[in-house]
């Protein structure tokens, strides 16, 4: 079975760069078996689509404008996305995450088990670094996925150099 | 009586863009166009080494990433007068080629088709009748009436089962709708094949790049793609073999299939190459450098005034100082400080923000100008230079066009007229990815395995522009290097010359004089504005890209 952890955004907007942060600090701190890829989508929405496809079980991490405090976490399942629990004007690209999956479903490539993992963001503003109160989930929601991962068999190691903050 | 719609965001697009327009008797009499998008990138390059600027850039924008690597390390070179060994002009060619190829199939059936092809009216289709026609216009193997019929039971699952997705907010059964139910059938397969395609260019320019989006190789004086025919890391027979069947796929994608959607298409829109002309003046810079130094090219790029070819001012390099004296950016109407029209070499980037006045400042977009006057850049500028220059494949291409639609070059300043010149200029982008795949063999053949001229940044004061001819238009980044840093830096992209506000003498940027005489049959339900403006296939260039769930009803689960 093929994992994906599809980290997207933009890395030099602070915060929204969020997906790619995780998908580095993932790549930084962990071991991973080939079965699973971590993907920097950076901001491309609809013309990564084949690697949605290629996988059998995908984690998108993204930034989420919502009601809540800058840092929390929330989760969607696929059912959510496609029966328009989450609804299809969402990101300004207006061709993003969701109008995406939804062409994928169109074309039957579309995986069954997709869980997006959506963050809060504080700051928009030019700059290669998160916020600190994403900085802080930053360790939380890569030790969530690698939890979620070895809970789904795999082996996963944590590199030596790295201290995990 | 006039009316003000304002439409925003404008979707299917990249980036946030607003766009107003008073409309009077049926017509279009005024139109804003506004970024709604603080662009301040260029900031964050300041003081960092200009040899890691086109991996930083490659940010700027959320489709465009290959691009903006290209223009940055051709600014650098620029600056510090680097040569560029010739296998890697031709490896950076393919990856330029392809990613146009990628990028038009995408604007052509993902972020504007939908504005001519009403997706619901091909539930009415006949399949063996859509078969019939896709087989007319080519030998495709993928037209059968099983394939068509296919997709119909596809479509009809998810419009009962009340799942349009992404669809839903489509304006079906519009009367500006015009395709039969036939056309719309083999348009909507299409769409869903041409990921598979737009999927392969991706590939090809990762065979080369390393990595896409955000290729890795690049170096101030070349490729870091290494060469050796034996070798298996490296760029080697295997991997030249693979390139050639991704592209060789990509190229029949683009020339059977979506070049004859187009000018069928275009065949039941023929009134759309009246409307949208706007700004007729054109730039366009050469592209896909042929020697070391950057001063011959396979593409022309020049000056057009006034529509008129007659008027065309090539330019045949990228050191023309015309050029690059030329170009100035202004704020009068956008959320910077100061009034004054600035060289990119000075350019500031200090933002006032002040909310939209439709008399004052309204966008966070700058207004690029030549010589004081507004500019269209993009593939209609592009073809037409070209064509200008006797270019064969071009002429070949808009004349027998021009035959079958009753359409002349003239007809380019329009809506349908862009969607076309993008069209002519994806055939010859897959064409030239080939060409470039032979010439880099061949040149391999002759023992020429050099692929970077090493650099070192010296000490001392330095400016360079680096131009390329992007998918969407001429795009520029200028450099100033000051004691081995950056110290000014910015990106002059298409879409901040074909969107720019009015400028400091009141001239409207493209968007904003494209939609003037626009007919909106329905204020409410406005698609003549929004083909016009997909017809840009706009890019605000900084690309925010929050997932937004404004519904009511929303299983979220907060996980921390």
């Amino acid at each position: 079975m093929r994992t994906l952890i599809f980290g997207a955004g933009n890395l030099i907007l602070s915060d929204e760069g969020f997906g790619v942060h995780v998908v580095k600090y993932l790549e930084d701190n962990y071991t991973f078996p080939e079965e699973v890829e971590l993907f920097d989508g950076g901001t491309l929405g609809i013309m990564v689509t084949h690697k949605i496809e290629e996988a059998e079980r995908v984690y998108i991490v993204d930034t989420l404008d919502t009601a809540g405090e800058p840092g929390d976490v929330f989760r969607y399942e696929k059912e959510d996305i496609m029966l328009n629990r989450l609804p299809v004007k969402l990101s300004p690209h207006q061709i993003g995450i969701q109008e995406m999956l939804y062409i994928s479903e169109m074309r039957g490539g579309c995986p069954d088990a997709i869980s997006l993992l959506g963050v809060i963001p504080k700051s928009f503003d030019p700059g290669n670094e998160l916020s600190p109160s994403l900085n802080e989930k930053l360790p939380q929601v890569a030790r969530l996925l690698v939890e979620e991962l070895r809970g789904m068999g795999y082996e996963i190691g944590e590199k030596q150099s790295s201290a995990l903050n | 009586m006039s009316k003000r719609i304002t439409i925003d965001p404008i979707t299917r697009i990249e980036g946030h863009l607003r766009i107003d327009v008073e409309v009077n008797g049926g017509q279009v009499s005024k139109a804003w166009s506004s970024a709604q998008m603080w662009r301040g990138i260029e900031t964050i390059l300041k003081g960092r080494d200009p040899q890691d600027a086109w991996s930083y850039v490659q940010r700027f924008c959320g489709v465009c990433t290959t691009v903006h690597a290209i223009s940055s390390i051709r600014a650098v070179e620029h600056a510090l007068n680097v040569e560029v060994p010739l296998n890697a002009q031709y490896i950076r060619n393919i990856m330029i080629a392809q990613h146009s190829v990628q990028d038009h199939i995408v604007h052509f059936y993902h972020l504007s088709a939908l504005d001519w092809v009403d997706i619901v009216s091909a539930l009415k289709a006949d399949p063996k009748k859509a078969a019939a026609i896709a087989q007319s216009l080519s030998d495709w193997p993928g037209n059968s009436e099983k394939e068509f019929k296919a997709v119909q039971d596809k479509l009809k699952a998810f419009v009962e089962g009340g799942q349009l997705g992404i669809f839903a907010s489509g304006y079906w059964g519009h009367p500006a709708m015009k395709l039969p139910p036939e056309v719309n059938l083999i348009a909507v397969a299409h769409y869903l094949k041409a990921l598979d395609y737009q999927r392969k260019a991706a590939q090809a320019v990762a065979v080369l790049g390393g990595k896409n989006p955000h290729i890795q190789n690049l170096v101030v004086g070349g490729v870091a793609t290494a060469i050796n025919m034996e070798n298996l890391a490296t760029l080697n027979m295997e991997r030249i073999a693979y390139l050639r069947q991704l592209m060789t796929e990509t190229r029949d994608f683009v020339q059977k299939v979506y070049y004859p959607d187009l000018i069928a298409i275009a065949s039941f829109y023929k009134d759309w190459f009246k409307y949208g002309a706007g700004v007729t003046n054109y730039l366009a810079v050469p592209e896909f450098a042929e020697d070391t130094k950057n001063t011959k090219f396979a593409l022309a790029g020049g000056m057009i005034y006034n529509g008129d070819l007659a008027t065309f001012k090539p330019i045949t390099t990228h050191q023309d100082q015309a050029l690059i004296q030329g170009i100035t950016e202004g704020v009068a109407h956008a959320w910077y400080e100061g009034a004054q029209s600035l060289h990119p070499w000075e350019g500031e980037t200090k933002p006032e923000y002040t909310d939209f006045q439709e008399n004052g400042k309204y966008s966070w977009c700058k207004s690029p100008r030549f010589n004081g006057k507004a500019m269209q850049v993009g593939p209609p500028a592009q073809v037409m230079a070209a064509y200008a220059t006797g270019n064969p494949k071009v002429k070949k291409l808009v004349d027998d066009a021009a035959a079958k639609l009753g359409i002349g070059l003239k007809d380019i300043h329009s809506t349908m007229g862009r969607l076309f010149a993008r069209g002519v200029r994806a055939h010859v982008m897959a064409d030239l990815s080939l060409d470039y795949l032979d010439k880099l063999v061949a040149n391999i053949g002759k023992g020429d395995t050099t692929y970077a001229n090493p650099t070192e940044i010296p000490s001392g004061e330095y400016k360079g522009v680096g131009f390329h001819e992007a998918p969407r238009g001429t795009l520029s980044h200028w450099i100033v290097i000051e004691g081995k840093k950056i110290k000014n830096y910015q990106a002059v992209v298409p879409s901040t010359w074909n969107a720019s506000p009015r400028d400091e003498h009141g001239q409207p940027g493209p968007y904003e004089a494209c939609l003037v005489g626009n007919p909106v049959a329905q204020p409410e339900k406005p698609l003549e504005v929004l083909r016009t403006i997909h017809s840009f296939d706009p890019c605000i260039a900084c690309a925010v890209h929050t997932v937004d769930p404004e519904g009511k009803e929303i299983t979220k689960v907060k996980v921390l």
